[in-house]
């Protein structure tokens, strides 16, 4: 999608130029056509990234039962990036559950901008920092529930790792970006927030390299067969690399499993139960700089430098003398001894048995804010401290969560930008932003500006419209995309109108909450154009009367006057006979709309007028008739009755011009129809007059009448 | 990530959705048109509900017609005809298919056809195989058969000059797809002919003080303006201040910024952004997506290519998605 | 001072020097914090902004409705689907101790729709247990529930195809007996906008947008119908309810609703054209209720936030209880389409003292942005829900008029439970 960015070594640039461009991704569209197909390929892109391809057969004498073709539609980089969510139904509620954050975020971001405007000061970024937290924190719980690994009490002693929900590389990565860039009040805590995280998510480093998480699931699966723990290598090996990445609680329940421990045993193993339990003990209480503890977790909490110091020193010193402590001698258990005294060297920070007892440079890592440099802040030295562990344990590969530590490590938010983008997809770009321009100036600037060569657009909001077409493109989650499309000041509305205009007006449903959304954001064109699409839909296939109630809507009174005019001959043709009872309803729903109702106005009274002539025909006399010239009268003084109609009026009232009793109309009135008349005629003389289909002496034998019914008023009167 | 969605007959040559791609038009073989729809908006598995014949020749190219306009289909077919169809239903009769209007035929054959989309009125442009342009226009907006001649002209840029008995192969109009009555109509025209001053692609404006067309820009270099052209697509545009098209000739796939606003001369000032060769593959037909950053492309190599610009605005082939055998 | 309050504006613009919030909430309740405002007491604001003639409305909620909203709801629980939820209903009891609820959802991954009954579970957390699934050819449009007395409860359905089916949940494990239907193309061209069963489950009333107005004779083995009425697209049809064994309504474009009675065919018996509107645009009746004890009287839910009463001895002024443009006498819960409307038999119950034989019932409603909520005549609405997304429909149980069940936009069934 645009808005890639590749990761470059110069960071002044976006995009290093290189003069061979990438090579294209390659796709194969899969589809159950029988070859030989035709290298005619028919493409339609459909909403959003959506795209349909049609593939056609060859046309072929042979007789056999294959379809001529068939259409294909390939959504082209959306929910599916992450492999590991690839539930649709998960995706949408990520989807669905994002867009209340977001909006509140940019509600707060545009509040903050008013604020400072009008105070003509910088918004306070404190309180910046707490929203985009609030948003963060929102985000993650929809990424999925926080993982576990904390063995209790009561469940199986032999129960090492519980099993839960697997953890997302989405989540982690949303998380990673959470600890450095939202979460700005914990930043002296990063390393141990690390050491948490990766606690939570080392499981995800298993499918692609060594981890420690690996190295206990392999063990656990071995351990109900295993009788005497501790004349087992891989235990030690458990307790060493679980007590190198911190997770302590595991390193004791380890430790107590210790054969020194049964009852039986208690009594000639001694010395050798008091030192594995002198290490649990020292295990559980190393210092530990942070503010608090989950509970199950173990370690002593110390907030503050100076006093964790203190701890860590007298800890250490602790460490140190049992290490030098004469019991080892009197340990008979040699692996038991050994093993224990390695352990102490993890917490003493050897680098090389740290080394060994991890897996990858992420553990090693973690391994060397634990025991070694706990006081370690700062992007810089962090970021000099993960190269030392990458040189430690190199990788053939990096994982796509190491490679966006190192790009926060590295403060590169270009390589974060692609990392995020390649690794997780649209949705996580979009949404992470925000946290990266909270995070840092260079960041904001990097994000904010706008640039031609994405047609003056920022590079947040290329990565907002690549969401929106993500979303556009699925008929449950196109309603939410407008949110993300208002957010984008520049191109956001020009893709709100092509996507509210691609939607299927005729389906009521979708008109309905089409204008809906129209009209939140006052976009009065566009809904009037799907109305009256609709308008033009039903009316076409014999819903006559949503065909004008939609046209009357969407005030198209160019369509409605040609209605007016069909409805005319219709109404004409059927005013006689029984199914005139069926116009009643559409009359009735023209009748009061008369503002918007253009020509429809003139035929609520023509209705009148013929119902009035209908009851002169059934014998209903001299009151009906009276009635009717009225009718007569008022229609040819509208002006909105179109002249076409005059001459039919007429006609159609030759009965009541020539009503036998005496004159219906009296001077003045005949001669507003004569003047009508005579306007008529000149009319008719202009080439764009249209013709209608009545007998030639029409004209003439109306006037005859009119000039009739004039004598004889002049005379009555 | 795919999903299929409907299987055509046998016969099928062509293909066309609608507007909001819930209705499939393919053309057969043997001239017959078939409609394909889902029973509601949100399902994706399409099945055939009309089928009629248009035409004893094959059906080349199928049109949807504008929405406002109804449900309607231009039809070309290869004796040169286009027609178009509407599907209605006439006072308490079931909804069918029925011809509105023809154009063309075999002795004035017709090579493309497209639908502009001013919001006040459906012009319609027809490329003829002399090398003729004609616009229409509609009389009536609630009536498909009543077409008014509205321009007649030829594909160069200087008015004076005419060309007789041009044969022309092939032909590709595009519209400007923005619907709005604020900006004058616009489309751009290039043809395959054996008379180079036609072929390459011109921008043409509708002028409505004068009511007539004007060539406002010509999106070919100096050496190759009698280049063959394949096909035309004019992206979409949600708030560039240039206009991007996309033109596929027998050098292979370009990709055109126009400015939006015309030069004191009246001219649009064009520049070629891209280029990419495409060698031995004659590109069939180019699409945009709706937010005009992703152009799609499908050729006689049988394969999908999309191309997209990156944050440099360098363009360049970002997929290739080819039919598994 | 964080006031509630609901919002209305269209668009990012400066008023007195102030920058207005984008649009990106606007149609949903929230919490605005008013210390970003120039003004600190949002009702002068309200006030300026409508002088000044902008777009931007401020509806405050009464702090005391919202108090009042909260202490009425007492559980709420969202179950996301992974299914979009058409319809959705309170079945009548199977059996003594088991509660049900019928659903009708669309799987957008697989294009299957299909009608379910699950058990609604009401211990502490509440929860749905699907229990039995019929898949329907096509998305259901209406869906509504009857019993016969002594017998079996009965489920009708209508498709956006134009099928109709009756469906007989077995009572003992809930699963779907027997099914008896009506082809799509025979009752309605195209599909079938509405349908209502009477309360005995005998007679089943059909209308769509193609005009007609059918009437199916329910049997165990097989369906009668005939047609009512065929306006041949001259009126389309959007809702239907019974009124009594041979008197129905229906609801339609502009705000119309017809009185029907079979004894008497030929059309409707009695219309009524909403002309109170005047000025506002006009709308579509999306569903009606009629109340067994004031058959009299429908109210109707519509486009614009519209709710109505429209009483048959009095056929010319409708009841306004909630609607845009209509003077001082109603309040404006809403602006978008009202999707269902019923009477709260629960509001009622607890508080008949307060109302006169004269007035309009409590009525629940739920609506495009996202609000159910209680609309009394001359009070102040009770607001149960404000979701970020439409409220497509909901049901209220008979038995236990406490509990409300609605189905949300974003592919999720709520579960509220009133004190």
């Amino acid at each position: 999608m645009p808005g890639i960015l590749t990761p470059s070594g110069d960071s002044s640039s976006i995009i290093p130029y290189s003069p061979e461009p990438n090579t294209p991704t390659l796709y194969t569209l899969h589809h159950d056509l029988k070859p030989p197909i035709t290298p005619r390929i028919s493409i339609s892109w459909s909403r959003g990234n959506s795209l349909r391809v049609t593939l056609f057969r060859p046309l072929t004498t042979s007789i056999d039962d294959e379809p001529g073709g068939k259409v294909v539609d390939l959504k082209l980089s959306g929910e599916d990036v992450d492999t590991e969510i690839n539930d649709a139904a998960r995706w949408r509620r990520i989807a669905y559950g994002s867009v209340s954050p977001f909006a509140h975020l940019q509600n707060k971001k545009n509040a903050m901008a008013a604020l400072s405007e009008l105070r003509h000061s910088a918004p306070y970024d404190g309180e910046w920092s707490k929203y985009v937290l609030e948003y963060s924190k929102e985000i993650n719980s929809l990424l999925g529930s926080k993982k576990t690994s904390l063995p209790s009490l009561i469940e199986d002693p032999k129960t090492v790792l519980k099993n839960v929900e697997e953890p997302s590389s989405l989540k982690a990565g949303w998380e990673l970006l959470e600890i450095f860039y939202a979460n700005k009040q914990s930043h002296p805590w990063i390393p141990e927030q690390l050491v948490d995280w990766l606690s939570d998510y080392d499981a995800l480093f298993s499918g692609q390299m060594p981890s420690v998480h690996l190295r206990l699931v392999e063990f656990q699966a071995d351990l109900i067969n295993i009788q005497a723990v501790e004349n087992e290598p891989a235990y030690w090996q458990a307790i060493s690399s679980a007590l190198a990445v911190g997770w302590l609680d595991i390193v004791v329940k380890l430790l107590r499993l210790h054969g020194s421990y049964q009852l039986n045993q208690l009594g000639t193993r001694e010395t050798e139960n008091g030192l594995v339990e002198a290490v649990a003990v020292l295990v559980s209480k190393m210092p530990r700089m942070r503010a608090n503890l989950p509970s199950g977790k173990l370690g002593e909490c110390y907030n503050n430098k100076s006093d964790f110091m203190r701890a860590w020193e007298k800890w250490r010193a602790q460490i140190t003398k049992l290490d030098c402590s004469a019991f080892w001698l009197q340990c008979s258990h040699n692996q038991t001894k050994e093993s224990l005294k390695n352990l102490l060297q993890i917490l003493l920070g050897n680098t090389g048995t740290l080394s060994s007892a991890t897996c990858n440079w992420v553990e090693l890592y973690m391994a060397h804010f634990l025991y070694i440099r706990p006081f370690t802040s700062g992007l810089e030295s962090m970021y000099v401290l993960a190269q030392k562990c990458i040189q430690l344990k190199p990788a053939s590969s990096l994982h796509k969560l190491m490679r966006l530590m190192l790009g926060i490590l590295e403060e590169n938010t270009e390589v974060v930008l692609a990392e995020c983008s390649r690794s997780f997809g649209p949705w996580m770009i979009a949404h992470a932003t925000e946290l990266l321009t909270a995070g840092s100036v260079e960041a904001e600037i990097l994000l904010k500006e706008e640039r031609d060569n994405l047609g003056g657009i920022s590079i947040e909001e290329s990565h907002r419209l690549v969401y929106a077409q993500v979303l556009s493109s699925h008929a449950l989650t196109w309603q939410i995309a407008p949110i993300y499309l208002i957010s984008c000041v520049k191109h956001g509305v020009g893709l709100l109108e092509i996507l509210l205009y691609k939607q299927p007006a005729y389906h009521s449903q979708v008109l309905l909450k089409n204008i809906e959304i129209c009209r939140m954001y006052d976009l009065d064109n566009v809904s009037s154009n799907a109305m009256k699409i609709a308008g033009v839909h039903h009316w076409k296939h014999g819903r006559k009367g949503a065909g004008v109630f939609w046209l009357q809507q969407a005030r198209d009174e160019i369509r409605l006057n040609r209605i007016a005019q069909k409805l005319f001959d219709f109404v004409g043709k059927s005013i006689s006979d029984e199914s005139f009872e069926q116009w009643e309803g559409l009359i009735e729903l023209l009748g009061s709309e008369s503002r918007t109702a253009g020509g429809l106005e003139f035929l609520h009274k023509y209705r009148d007028f013929k119902r009035s002539l209908q009851q002169i025909r059934d014998g209903v006399l001299n009151d009906a008739a009276r009635k009717a010239g009225d009718a007569l009268i008022l229609l040819m003084k509208n002006p909105s009755t179109p002249q076409r109609f005059w001459l039919p009026l007429l006609f159609d009232s030759l009965k009541l011009l020539n009503w036998q009793e005496r004159p219906l109309l009296n001077v003045s009135q005949t001669n507003l129809l004569l003047n009508k008349l005579q306007e008529l005629s000149v009319a008719r003389l202009r080439p764009d007059f249209v013709e209608v289909g009545l007998p030639p002496q029409a004209l003439s034998s109306v006037r005859l009448a009119l000039a009739t019914n004039l004598g004889r008023a002049i005379l009555e009167e | 990530m795919e999903k299929s969605m409907a299987t055509l007959e046998k016969g099928t040559i062509c293909s066309s959705w609608n507007y909001c791609s819930l209705r499939l038009a393919t053309g057969l073989v043997d001239g017959t048109i078939v409609i394909f729809d889902t029973s509601d908006p949100a399902s994706s598995s399409f099945t055939s509900t009309f089928k009629f014949k248009v035409s004893d020749e094959r059906v080349i190219k199928v049109v949807w017609a504008p929405p406002e306009y109804g449900d309607a289909i231009a039809c070309i077919c290869s004796d040169g005809s286009l027609s178009i169809w509407e599907e209605a239903a006439e006072d308490s009769e079931n909804v069918q298919w029925k011809q509105c209007a023809c154009f063309g035929g075999p002795m004035d054959e017709i090579l493309d056809g497209q639908f502009g989309n001013s919001m006040s009125t459906l012009k319609l442009t027809i490329a003829y195989s002399n090398g003729l342009v004609k616009v229409y226009e509609i009389l009536d907006s609630m009536e498909l058969n009543n077409w008014q001649l509205q321009a007649e002209f030829q594909n160069v840029t200087d008015s004076v000059a005419k060309f007789g008995k041009a044969s022309c192969s092939s032909a590709s109009i595009s519209w400007n797809p923005q619907r709005s009555d604020d900006r004058p109509a616009c489309f751009v025209l290039g043809f395959k002919s054996d008379t180079p001053q036609l072929n390459s692609p011109k921008v043409w404006e509708f002028d409505q003080d004068h009511q007539r067309w004007l060539p406002v820009a010509e999106l070919a270099e100096p050496d190759d303006k009698g280049i063959h052209v394949y096909t035309l697509a004019w992206a979409p545009n949600i708030g560039r201040p240039y206009e991007l098209i996309a033109v596929a000739t027998s050098n292979g796939i370009s990709i055109w910024q126009m400015a939006s606003m015309p030069d004191p001369s009246g001219r649009l000032s064009v520049e070629k952004v891209a280029m990419f060769p495409c060698h031995d593959n004659e590109v069939w037909q180019m699409e945009w997506d709706m937010s005009g950053m992703t152009l799609a492309t499908s050729g006689t190599d049988g394969r999908v290519r999309l191309w997209q610009s990156n944050l440099k605005g360098v363009w360049h082939e970002q997929a290739v998605i080819e039919p598994a055998t | 001072m964080v006031y509630v309050c609901k919002l209305r504006y269209s668009s990012v613009g400066l008023i007195d020097g102030f920058r207005l919030p984008s649009a990106l909430c606007a149609r949903r309740v929230f919490r605005v914090d008013f210390r970003y405002w120039v003004t600190p007491d949002p009702r002068l604001y309200s006030f300026r902004c409508q002088k000044i003639k902008c777009n931007l409305e401020v509806h405050l909620l009464h702090p005391k409705t919202l108090t009042m909203a909260i202490e009425t709801l007492k559980h709420l629980t969202i179950l996301p689907q992974s299914t979009y939820i058409d319809a959705l209903r309170f079945l009548p009891p199977l059996s003594a101790l088991d509660r049900y609820i019928v659903s009708a959802s669309f799987n957008s991954d697989s294009d299957e729709a299909s009608i379910s009954i699950h058990s609604f579970n009401t211990t502490n957390s509440p929860s749905l247990t699907l229990q039995s699934s019929f898949p329907s050819s096509s998305r259901v449009t209406s869906l509504k529930v009857a019993q016969k007395s002594l017998q079996n409860p009965l489920i009708a359905a209508s498709t956006i195809t134009g099928s109709i089916h009756i469906l007989f949940p077995n009572p003992i494990d809930a699963s779907f007996q027997s099914e008896v239907s009506v082809p799509e193309k025979t009752l309605h061209l195209g599909s079938v906008s509405c349908l209502d069963l009477q309360e005995n489950g005998s007679e089943c009333v059909s209308v769509g947008e193609d005009g007609r107005v059918n009437l199916i004779s329910v049997g165990d083995s097989a369906l009668d119908y005939r047609r009512v009425f065929d306006s041949k697209g001259l009126v389309s049809y959007t809702a239907a309810r019974w009124a009594s064994p041979t008197e129905f309504a229906t609801g339609g474009l502009g705000n119309a609703l017809q009185w029907w009675d079979l004894r008497r065919a030929g059309g409707p018996v009695s219309q009524f054209k909403g002309n109170w509107a005047q000025g506002a645009t006009s709308g579509i009746v999306h569903s009606i209720d009629i109340h067994p004890s004031r058959k009299h009287t429908c109210v109707a839910g519509g486009s614009f936030g519209s709710v109505f009463a429209w009483d048959l001895r009095r056929p010319q002024q409708p009841i306004v209880l909630s609607g845009i443009d209509n003077g001082e006498t109603a309040t404006c819960i809403s602006e978008s389409d009202v999707w269902e409307v019923q009477y709260d038999t629960f509001t009622s119950a607890s508080d008949h003292t307060n109302l006169s034989s004269k007035g309009v019932l409590p009525v629940m409603i739920c609506s495009e942005d996202g609000i159910l909520a209680v609309l009394k005549q001359a009070e102040e609405p009770a607001e149960l829900l404000a979701e970020n997304c439409a409220i497509n429909c909901f049901d209220i149980d008979r038995q236990n008029p406490s509990d409300v069940i609605c189905s949300l936009e974003w592919e999720s069934i709520g579960l509220l439970t009133r004190a």
